[in-house]
């Protein structure tokens, strides 16, 4: 995998419809990816045929009785690019952590010493 | 795109797709119907030592077709209510192996264990003639089913949060 960014993915409302697609369910419907990003029900119909159109997301849509139910799962295309784009982003926050790091050793302000230093959990999935 | 290294906004969107899976894995509880429907389902299949015994071989399969419906509409069901597909599916399980889904594995594994256990344990007191034991021991193995059932969509949630990926 290449860390390299993803142009149809770097806009943060396609990261997350990508990175929450990719967080493990084989399809999500439509209400429960649009309030775990938290957007509108426009914004997420107009990106995910952005991320359609690239090939990144499959879109499956049924009823259930009269209402219109929607599914999008992520393609191969689609986490390959996300992965590439996330070690992109991880290594991005290594280079800040480690320029605040060295800052901080440069110049240690009062009370920084006793600061915790927060580790973050992996975003990289091991699928 | 610009080039952000050196500039702490961009960790905001690593920072907000974490949030975002843990809102999405918070979706995977399930509702008391599925746990209630899960117990049907493990009386269903811990009964078919007593039915293969006492009940005539077409009622026999009567209770093995009613536990499948009700294992598909518990399925359906689940994914209808959280919007999500996840878990094993039927169709990777026949190519890949029945234990071929991670997330949520040893739990999976230990009701197989469980199931086979009770089971064999239920036909030997049955053929014993120890009725009220026989009917002890699947009453706690439809319990510790249910338990176990909760332990492994306890292991899917983590897995979401943590966005293992499905396998």
């Amino acid at each position: 995998m290449t860390a390299k960014p993803d142009p149809f993915i770097h806009p943060i409302t396609r990261l997350s419809i990508c990175g929450l697609l990719a967080a493990g369910a084989d399809w999500v419907e439509f209400a429960a990816l649009r309030d775990a990003a938290g957007i509108s029900d426009s914004v997420l119909s107009k990106q995910s045929v952005v991320l359609e159109d690239a090939g990144y997301v499959q879109v499956r849509k049924g009823a259930v009785g009269r209402r219109p139910r929607t599914w999008f799962r992520l393609t191969a295309d689609g986490r390959q690019a996300l992965q590439g784009h996330l070690a992109w982003l991880a290594q991005l926050e290594e280079a800040v952590s480690a320029s605040t790091r060295d800052l901080q050793q440069a110049r240690p302000l009062p009370g920084d010493r006793d600061q915790p230093r927060r580790v973050l959990p992996p975003l990289l999935g091991s699928s | 795109m610009r080039d952000a290294a050196g500039d702490p906004a961009a960790l905001e969107p690593l920072e907000r797709l974490r949030a975002q899976r843990s809102r999405l894995a918070d979706r995977m509880r399930p509702p008391w119907w599925y746990l209630t429907g899960a117990a049907i389902l493990y009386a269903l299949v811990f009964a078919s030592p007593f039915s293969s015994r006492y009940l005539p071989q077409s009622d026999y399969w009567a209770i093995v077709v009613a536990a499948l419906a009700v294992a598909c509409l518990l399925q359906w069901g689940l994914d209808r209510a959280t919007g999500m597909k996840v878990g094993p599916r039927p169709l990777r399980v026949l190519r890949d192996g029945l234990f071929y889904y991670r997330p949520g594995r040893p739990a999976r594994i230990a009701m197989m264990v469980v199931s086979l256990a009770a089971i064999v344990t239920e036909a030997s007191l049955i053929r014993h003639g120890l009725l009220a034991a026989a009917i002890v021991v699947a009453a706690l193995a439809v319990a510790a089913e249910v338990a176990l059932q909760q332990a492994a969509l306890r292991g899917i949630r983590q897995d979401l949060r943590g966005g293992g990926g499905a396998a």
